[in-house]
This record gives C-alpha cells, sequence and structure tokens, in this order.
C-alpha cells in the first residue's frame, strides 16, 4: 500500500519525469538546424509496483533512457552514396576544366575564322597555306600563314600548359583529401574512446557523440570508400580494401600518398604499404580522371601536335624559299608543350619553302601540298584528317563529362531520397515538439496538482486533533 | 509520410535550384540562338558541327582562291586584248605594205613597227599584285628582255621565263591554272602567249622581221613570210584569249558552286546546333512560371507552424 506519502513520493518522481521530458523537447529544439542529430525521445516506464490489500498499485512513472530514432541501414546506405557523390565530383570538376581548357565554344553568331578553338586555329592554318599557295610570292600572304601558324602553336602549347596544371594541382588535392581523411580517423578514433567510457561507466546511449561520430563517418565516405562496423563495445571499426585502419580507440593504420612514376601520386596503407584499389569516393575520382580521360587526352594532343610537325615539315623541308633556300623545318618541337614555328620564318617570312623548284618564285607546288594536309587522312591518327581527328577528341572529352554529369544527376536523386527518408524518422519536427512541450507542461502541472492536493489531505489529517 | 522541419525547407531549395538551373540553360539558349555550348551539351552534335565548320572554312577558302584566280585573269585578259589590237594594226600594215607603197612610206610603217613592239613588251611584261603575268613560274622577274642595237633598234625580244602553270585549288582535289606562259618552245604543255612551237607563233621575232623588211624595203618578203607569220601569231593570240574567255567562265561556275556549297553546310550547321527558338522561349516562360508559383507556395508556408497560434 502506498499511503499519502507513498502518493507524495510518487507526485515528486512524475515531476522529475515530465521535467526531463521537457528537457529532452528543448534538446530536439535546440538541434532542430543541426543536419547530424537525430531526434531523441524519452522513454518513460511505470514503476515496480507494491503489494497492496487491493491487489499489486502501480508507484508511478519513470524515465528510464533517452532512445535516438535512426536507422543504421538507412545510414550505411548514405555513407555508400556520398562514396559514389564524392567519386563522380571529382571527375565532373576536373573535366569541367579540362572542357574550359580545350576553349571550343561554339559561337554561330561569330565570324568564321574568330572562334576561340583549336579547330578553327587548324582551319586558320591550312586557309593561309592555300592563301600563299595562290600567291607564292606575295609576302604579306607569307606574313600571315607565319601568323595563323603562330597562332596554332602556342594555342597548343597553352593547352598543354593548363592540362599540365591540372594535373598537378590533382595530385595536390589528393595530399590535401588524404591528410583530411586521416583527421578523420584519427577523430573517430577519439569519439570511439569516448562513446565506450560514456556507455560503459554511466551506462546508457552516448546519443550525441554517435551522432558526431555519425557525420564524421560521412564526411570520410565522401572522401575515401570505407567499410565500418560497429564492435561489441560499442566502437565503430573501420577498414579499406580488407585493411584495418581503425579499431576502437586505435588508429591502426593510415592512409599515405606516394609517386607511382613521373610525380603521379597514388594511395597506399602508411603502416603496411600495401597500394590501395579504391572504388568510390573523392581520392579515387581524382585517380581516375587523372590516369584515365585526362591522361588520354593529353597523349592526344601530344599525338595531334607531333603528326602536324612531322607531315608540314616532311613536305616543307622539300620545298625552295624565294632565295632558292632549302631543307629549313616549319615547325620545332616534338609535342604539344614545344611545338613552336621555326623562328628563321618568323623574322623572315620569303624563307618559307613554299616552290617545287629553286629559282621560281611563282611555283607553289610545295604550297600546293601543304595545303592538301587538311584532307590528308594520316595513318597514325587511325587514318583521319587532323581535323577530324582533334573534332573527335573534343567529342571525346565532351561525351566523358556528359556521361559524369548524367550519372551525377542520377546519383543526386537516390542521395536526396536517402536523405529525405532519414529525415522522415530522424529530422526534429518543430510542431511535435511544440505539441510535445505541451503534453509535459500540462503533466507537469498536473502533478503539481497531484503534490498540493496530498498536502491538503495531509493537513486535514494532522488538523483532525486539535 | 512524417514531414520533418527541415526537410520541407530542402525540398523547397531544391526545387528552387533545379528551376533556377532550368531557367539559366534555357536563357542561355535564348540568347544566343544555340542548343549547343560546348562538347558535353551533345558531344555527336558538337563533332559533327566542328567537322562541318572545317569543311566551311575550306569552302570560303576555295571562293578566297578563285576570287584571286579571277583578278588574274582579268589583268591577264585585258593584256591579251591590248595585245590583240596590235596585231589587229600590225596585220593592217602588213597588207598595206605591197609594191605600190614608197621606200619613205615603208619606213613610217617601219617606226610604227617599232613602236608596236616596245608597246607589246610593255604589255607582256605586265605585273599583277607585285607579280609577273606572263612569265610562267619566274615571277619576280620580266618575262621579255629586250636587246637594241646601238641605233636603239630592237634586235631581240628574248623570253626568259618559263613554262611551268601553277595551279590552284579551287575545289576539293580540283585545280586550275590561269597563267600562260609568254613563250613556249618545248611542244608541250601550255600554249605560249607570244611564241608557241605548236602554233608556229612568235610574234616579237616575226614583228622585227616584218620591221627590218619595211626598213630594207622588201614588200616581196613581207607578201611571201610576213603576212602569214603575223596571221599565225593573230590566231594563237585569238586562242589564248578564247581559253581565258572560258576560263573566266569556269571560275564563275566554280563559284557560284562553292557559294551554295557554302549555304548549305551553313544551314547543316544550324541544323546541329541552332535552337528552335519558339520552342525555347515557350518553355523559359513555363519555367518562370513554376519558379514563381514555387516561391511563392514556399514562401507561405515555411512562416507558419505551431507556434504562431500557440
Amino acid at each position: 500500500m502506498l499511503g499519502l506519502f507513498g502518493v507524495l513520493n510518487l507526485g515528486t518522481r512524475s515531476l522529475a519525469t515530465q521535467r526531463a521530458g521537457v528537457e529532452v523537447a528543448g534538446q530536439n529544439l535546440a538541434n532542430v538546424n543541426n543536419p547530424a542529430y537525430a531526434r531523441q525521445r524519452l522513454a518513460i516506464e511505470t514503476s515496480l509496483s507494491v503489494s497492496s490489500p487491493y491487489g499489486p498499485q502501480g508507484t508511478g512513472a519513470d524515465a528510464v533512457a533517452i532512445q535516438q530514432i535512426r536507422n543504421g541501414f538507412v545510414d550505411q546506405q548514405i555513407n555508400g552514396e556520398l562514396s559514389v557523390g564524392g567519386y563522380l565530383g571529382a571527375q565532373q570538376d576536373a573535366l569541367n576544366y579540362a572542357q574550359a581548357s580545350l576553349g571550343e565554344v561554339l559561337d554561330l553568331n561569330g565570324e568564321a575564322g574568330d572562334g576561340t578553338g583549336l579547330s578553327t586555329d587548324l582551319n586558320n592554318l591550312f586557309a593561309a597555306f592555300q592563301s600563299v599557295s595562290t600567291s607564292p610570292g606575295s609576302l604579306t600572304e607569307r606574313q600571315l600563314l607565319v601568323a595563323k601558324a603562330e597562332d596554332l602553336a602556342s594555342h597548343l602549347n597553352q593547352v598543354d600548359q593548363r592540362l599540365s596544371n591540372l594535373n598537378t594541382s590533382l595530385n595536390q588535392s589528393l595530399e590535401s583529401d588524404v591528410a583530411g581523411a586521416n583527421e578523420l580517423l584519427a577523430a573517430i578514433a577519439d569519439l570511439n574512446d569516448l562513446i565506450i567510457n560514456t556507455e560503459n561507466s554511466a551506462g546508457g546511449a552516448a546519443n550525441d557523440l554517435r551522432d558526431l561520430r555519425q557525420s564524421k563517418l560521412e564526411e570520410l565516405s565522401k572522401l575515401v570508400k570505407v567499410d565500418a562496423s560497429e564492435s561489441a563495445s560499442g566502437g565503430l571499426n573501420i577498414s579499406v580494401n580488407g585493411n584495418t585502419l581503425v579499431s576502437d580507440k586505435n588508429v591502426l593504420d593510415t592512409l599515405q600518398t606516394y609517386d607511382a612514376g613521373g610525380g603521379q601520386m597514388l594511395v597506399r596503407t602508411a603502416t603496411s604499404g600495401t597500394p590501395l584499389a579504391l572504388s568510390g569516393g573523392h581520392i579515387q575520382g581524382v585517380i581516375d580522371v587523372r590516369d584515365g580521360t585526362l591522361a588520354t587526352m593529353r597523349d592526344q594532343m601530344d599525338t595531334l601536335a607531333a603528326t602536324l610537325i612531322s607531315e608540314v615539315n616532311a613536305a616543307h623541308s622539300g620545298g625552295f624559299a624565294l632565295n632558292g633556300a632549302t631543307g629549313a623545318a616549319f615547325f620545332t618541337g616534338t609535342d604539344a608543350a614545344s611545338i613552336q614555328v621555326n623562328s628563321a620564318l618568323v623574322n623572315d617570312p620569303s624563307l618559307l619553302q613554299i616552290s617545287g623548284t629553286a629559282g621560281n618564285a611563282g611555283d607553289n607546288q610545295v604550297g600546293l601540298i601543304l595545303a592538301q594536309l587538311a584532307e590528308k587522312k594520316i595513318p597514325t591518327l587511325n587514318n583521319q584528317t587532323l581535323n577530324q581527328n582533334y573534332s573527335s577528341t573534343v567529342a571525346q572529352l565532351g561525351q566523358a563529362l556528359n556521361s559524369v554529369n548524367e550519372r551525377a544527376a542520377d546519383q543526386q536523386v537516390v542521395g536526396t531520397m536517402l536523405m529525405k527518408q532519414r529525415a522522415s524518422l530522424s529530422g526534429v519536427s518543430i510542431d511535435e515538439e511544440m505539441s510535445d512541450l505541451m503534453k509535459f507542461q500540462t503533466a507537469f502541472q498536473a502533478s503539481a496538482r497531484l503534490i498540493t492536493t496530498v498536502d491538503e489531505m495531509l493537513e486535514t489529517l494532522v488538523n483532525m486533533k486539535r | 509520410m512524417r514531414v520533418s522541419t527541415n526537410s520541407f525547407s530542402n525540398q523547397f531549395l531544391d526545387q528552387v535550384r533545379s528551376l533556377t538551373e532550368r531557367q539559366n540553360r534555357l536563357q542561355m539558349q535564348a540568347a544566343t540562338g544555340q542548343r549547343i555550348q560546348t562538347a558535353d551539351d551533345d558531344p555527336a552534335a558538337m563533332q559533327r558541327v566542328l567537322d562541318l565548320q572545317t569543311e566551311g572554312a575550306g569552302i570560303a577558302q576555295f571562293q578566297k582562291n578563285i576570287s584571286t584566280l579571277m583578278e588574274k585573269a582579268t589583268a591577264s585578259y585585258s593584256a591579251m586584248t591590248g595585245l590583240k589590237k596590235i596585231s589587229d594594226r600590225v596585220g593592217e600594215l602588213a597588207t598595206l605594205a605591197d609594191g605600190t607603197r614608197s621606200p619613205d612610206e615603208l619606213k613610217i610603217y617601219a617606226t610604227e613597227v617599232g613602236q608596236l613592239i616596245e608597246q607589246a613588251t610593255q604589255l607582256v611584261n605586265g605585273k599583277h599584285n607585285g607579280d609577273y603575268l606572263f612569265g610562267g613560274t619566274k615571277t619576280d622577274q620580266p618575262p621579255f628582255v629586250t636587246t637594241k642595237d646601238a641605233n636603239g633598234l630592237v634586235t631581240g625580244v628574248a623570253y626568259q621565263g618559263n613554262t611551268d602553270a601553277p595551279d590552284v585549288e579551287i575545289a576539293e582535289g580540283s585545280f586550275l591554272s590561269v597563267q600562260m606562259p609568254g613563250a613556249n618552245v618545248s611542244g608541250a604543255g601550255t600554249r605560249g602567249l607570244m611564241a608557241d612551237s605548236r602554233t608556229g607563233a612568235d610574234f616579237f621575232a616575226h614583228m622585227i622581221q616584218f620591221r627590218d623588211h619595211l626598213l630594207a624595203g622588201d614588200t616581196v618578203s613581207i607578201a611571201a613570210t610576213d603576212r602569214a607569220a603575223l596571221g599565225k601569231d593573230e590566231d594563237n593570240l585569238l586562242l589564248q584569249i578564247g581559253t581565258s574567255g572560258a576560263m573566266q567562265s569556269r571560275l564563275e561556275a566554280a563559284q557560284s558552286i562553292a557559294t551554295s556549297r557554302g549555304d548549305s553546310v551553313n544551314g547543316l550547321v544550324s541544323k546541329e546546333a541552332s535552337a528552335d527558338l519558339a520552342q525555347t522561349l515557350l518553355e523559359l516562360n513555363q519555367t518562370q512560371t513554376a519558379y514563381q508559383a514555387a516561391l511563392q507556395s514556399g514562401a507561405s508556408m515555411m512562416q507558419l507552424s505551431l507556434m504562431t497560434y500557440l
């Protein structure tokens, strides 16, 4: 049997319970804009009953735990999607920059020869060869040809320079990503330590620490796809490619970049030195785009430049200048970075070897061969002309970027849906919390009313004997 | 489905973001009139457009080549008509110089022929855009060089050019030469203007011979050889004039073919890359309406919550 003092005690404990409910609602409201937060709920259970002449009698309610509403499966899926998103994001950024560095932007409203891309420069070069062939003795046409050739050469140099800079900055971003990933691994190990200690000593779930750890894991997943599993003690074990990096509070291994040759950085584990073939995340995205599409594109530009140099020089060297000189090269250099117009020709365009016979100023046989290079299907370029080869390079890059954009858009849809699912389960709703506040406040008032009622009853009892 | 406070605002932001991106894209299309700006918009179409633009640039250059050739052909033609006038006059003089003329009259004719020889030399050593027209591919030196005797009489006009005729490309794989050498005694290749072994023409030599016969008063030789020789020269000139005229017609035809090819290439490029302006503006209008509606509805909903009524 409870008795009046028992009921008083019941009322007091009820006050504490309802106050805890208000505190939890307050905690939820304060974190409404915290994206890493999962809403918490007070678990209230009836207290142990006591025996009474009327049978077991309840002794009120107690708050037993603060529970976090979170679905681990959705969290895992989100981690996976973040890795995919990080991977595709890295590729999108790099490919966008590569496309911009080519400068092929269509402008149908401009004049034909005024475009900004390499395609226009190539067209202008061959047009200039034609003009010189039509008027081989004209110094004006020769000067124009040299100028157009210089435009093309310097544009090729620039494109190569930009792609090279992109390569360098991708390697640098790898370094900083790996450093960031290692910091996150250390942070997760620290949080594991705190969570294990808190849960083992004080009991109950360390909800806020777990939220923080999940957000660190999500940041890590963006950088590199990891396998995360919770151990029995409450710590999160993290491994990559089967290599355990974090086990409870210990960081067993970290990531490290290493030079795979030619300044191209790859990633391996620091302690064991095992090269890692990652399957998702920003880091692998950078590596794949650098060694895949971008490397192919740089090779294609070098092949184009080298072929242009060799074909033009082969034709030009057999020709004769206005003063009868022969054997000079038109272009110097071997690839896109080094292609230049022979400086002797720049200084004196009359040295352009357009004639097929020494001493005939009006002869244009070599000029015609040079002009017809525009139509020549070259075996080293897969039997394409120089222009066709370039336009297919542009199209390939465009296709790669287009595919990545589409995949990124698809991933965005999936990612958004998962986030929505999580928000639906774990997100805080202000309306709900407001109604909970009112609920607990009313219950608090009711408990206080119970206490005053019992107090009055006690006073009545005491005043029975005057 | 339970909707938390932030999932509503996140969804609203996503929608606004996607509408803004779409508006941006459509506005760009409307402003440039193009469906494609960069290769990733439509890679296959971009490749086709670049190839078509290369073809278009080639055609434009052929048109320039044709114009240059037409100018050269016109210059050559006007020199040739000048030479024809000289030939007409020389022929006339050859007919007039018969036995009925006195030696003095013949000497006057001889003086005139001398002048005509100088005039013809000047015409045939004419330049166009800094190049000599009738020297074959030796365009940097006068085709004909005169030698004179102590009295200033021309004793010979020698050809120092060659018989090469430089080709110019007027369409893919199609070449034309509008130049004719001043003389061609090889018996092969483009016919010489003043002298050609196939037609027996040698205008300068025949004119000098005629002048010398006039000075000597030798009307017999004039009748026997000069008239016939000068006749061959005239025929040769007529042949060249006719060829030049035909060449100019061919150039005009090539020019009009190039122009229509250029137009058709432009049409193809437009088909690949141009935006349907009506369609684009309609979609832009729809997107703007949707954007406005999203903003309005989102704004009003975001302000309401239970707190407003407590």
